[in-house]
């Protein structure tokens, strides 16, 4: 890999060395000063892995069965002596509800929060998570043909779970809200300050632009603001874990209270929901009631 | 450690495979994060030929950010992956290996060093994010994959065993 004059002339040993040279410095280039995603390539991309996308949730699915079959093959014959001692029919009954009682149980709850928040909500279904990951996210089954558009809120019944990042045919992804290039507008329930949530991983993230003014304790409710047009304002967002005085502003450190490695199943915002929709979860400090007549 | 055209037809080849399963695998980053190391720090490159060298890893590079990533800016690992491919390059020509265990030293040294500038380059690119786990899954697997491509790549007949 000596550098010889004769290389640098248009010849074919120059040219591949031109060619070398613009690949080079036209990926650093374009690393640090692209102001746009390849969007094309990200679409193509995701068609080529649609395949395998199948094939992983296959794969979880299965996982999913062998955890439930996690006992040993010794307990499971001692399990099924007592069975057949019992009322066979009738336990055979009971352990095939058991998986249906739990899913039903979280499509219960999903229903209730779609109760409580007077907006057109759809649910889809959790199909795989790349979360451990660098920039994992989670797939959904739903997509285009479903409606979806990008940037619909998400969420479960213990809080918000993210956005939609990126929206297929038949399947989308999911920014969850503790993925470092995820933003989210938040207020804290107690002194009303607003700020800017961004992820730090693993269920956290920290808020920004909050003065160190503010009085903020350890423990007190992080809600959507609204202001980001994604989620409306009141949305259990999650708990204060950490703060933390900086020179010009808090440093809030927040744990997220939806469970984001164990969601199967979602809810889905419609795109830009207005700002006010419903009281907020978590209810403000009751004030004394004033006499009638009083000012 | 240049070899004859048949042995980088299948060298190509060889690239080719570990390309697809970089796609393939994009549902298990962590089985994807080794097979991206195997091609960027041992198929992809060869001496004399970095131009081949840097598409093959740039290859490599935005297979892993094109499959299941959620990239707010995407370049920033193909550009690591071409710069270390085209080191290692050098470094094949410079100093070429010839047993088992130095090759297997060399390529824990790179896949580190691979590690930190995908990192900072992704840092650069799209901004901070976590290190994840797939580093260590390379790093673990790599007696094994490298004992294997040394195999599969050097054992033969080759200018370095006459």
């Amino acid at each position: 890999m000596a550098i010889r004059a004769s290389n640098w002339g248009w010849n074919p040993a120059g040219r591949r060395r031109y060619a070398l040279i613009l690949l080079w410095t036209g990926h650093g280039l374009w690393a640090l000063f692209g102001q746009r995603p390849g969007e094309l390539w990200a679409r193509t991309a995701g068609l080529i892995a649609r395949p395998a996308q199948r094939v992983a949730s296959g794969w979880e699915h299965w996982r999913e069965k062998r955890r439930e079959q996690g006992r040993s093959y010794a307990e499971l014959q001692a399990e099924n002596a007592r069975l057949r001692a019992q009322v066979a029919a009738l336990e055979l009954g009971a352990a095939q509800q058991a998986p249906r009682l739990t899913e039903t149980d979280e499509a219960e709850r999903l229903l209730g929060l779609r109760r409580q928040i007077p907006l057109q909500l759809s649910a889809a279904r959790v199909i795989h998570s790349t979360r451990p990951e660098a920039f994992g996210g989670l797939i959904l089954d739903g997509g285009r043909e479903q409606g979806l558009v990008p940037d619909q809120g998400v969420l479960v019944p213990e809080g918000v779970v993210g956005r939609l990042w990126s929206v297929g045919p038949t399947q989308s992804k999911v920014l969850p809200a503790d993925a470092p290039n995820a933003s989210l507008a938040v207020m804290l329930a107690r002194s009303r300050a607003t700020g800017v949530l961004q992820g730090l991983g693993s269920g956290r993230a920290a808020i920004r632009y909050i003065s160190n003014q503010e009085v903020v304790q350890v423990g007190e409710a992080v809600l959507t603001s609204g202001l980001d047009r994604v989620f409306p304002r009141g949305l259990l967002v999650g708990y204060v874990s950490e703060v933390i005085k900086g020179d010009l502003e808090l440093r809030v450190t927040v744990q997220l209270s939806a469970p984001l490695d164990r969601i199967r199943l979602v809810l889905l915002l419609p795109p830009q929901p207005p700002l006010e929709v419903q009281e907020p979860f978590v209810a403000p400090e009751q004030r004394p009631a004033r006499k009638r007549g009083m000012p | 450690m240049s070899r004859p055209v048949a042995q980088s037809g299948r060298q190509d080849l060889l690239c080719g495979l570990a390309l697809a399963l970089v796609f393939l695998c994009a549902p298990f980053p962590r089985l994807q994060a080794v097979f991206h190391v195997i091609l960027v720090l041992a198929l992809a490159p060869r001496v004399g030929a970095p131009l081949r060298t840097a598409l093959w890893a740039a290859a490599g590079g935005w297979a892993l950010e094109g499959a299941l990533r959620l990239y707010p800016h995407m370049g920033g690992t193909p550009w690591a992956d071409m710069t270390v491919a085209l080191l290692v390059a050098w470094m094949a020509g410079r100093w070429p290996v010839e047993h088992l265990k130095g090759w297997l030293v060399r390529l824990a040294a790179l896949a580190v060093l691979h590690t930190l500038l995908v990192h900072g380059a992704v840092r650069l690119a799209a901004g901070s994010h976590p290190w994840g786990s797939g580093w260590a899954w390379a790093l673990a697997s790599l007696p094994l994959w490298g004992w294997a491509l040394w195999r599969l790549l050097y054992a033969g007949a080759s200018p370095r065993r006459p």
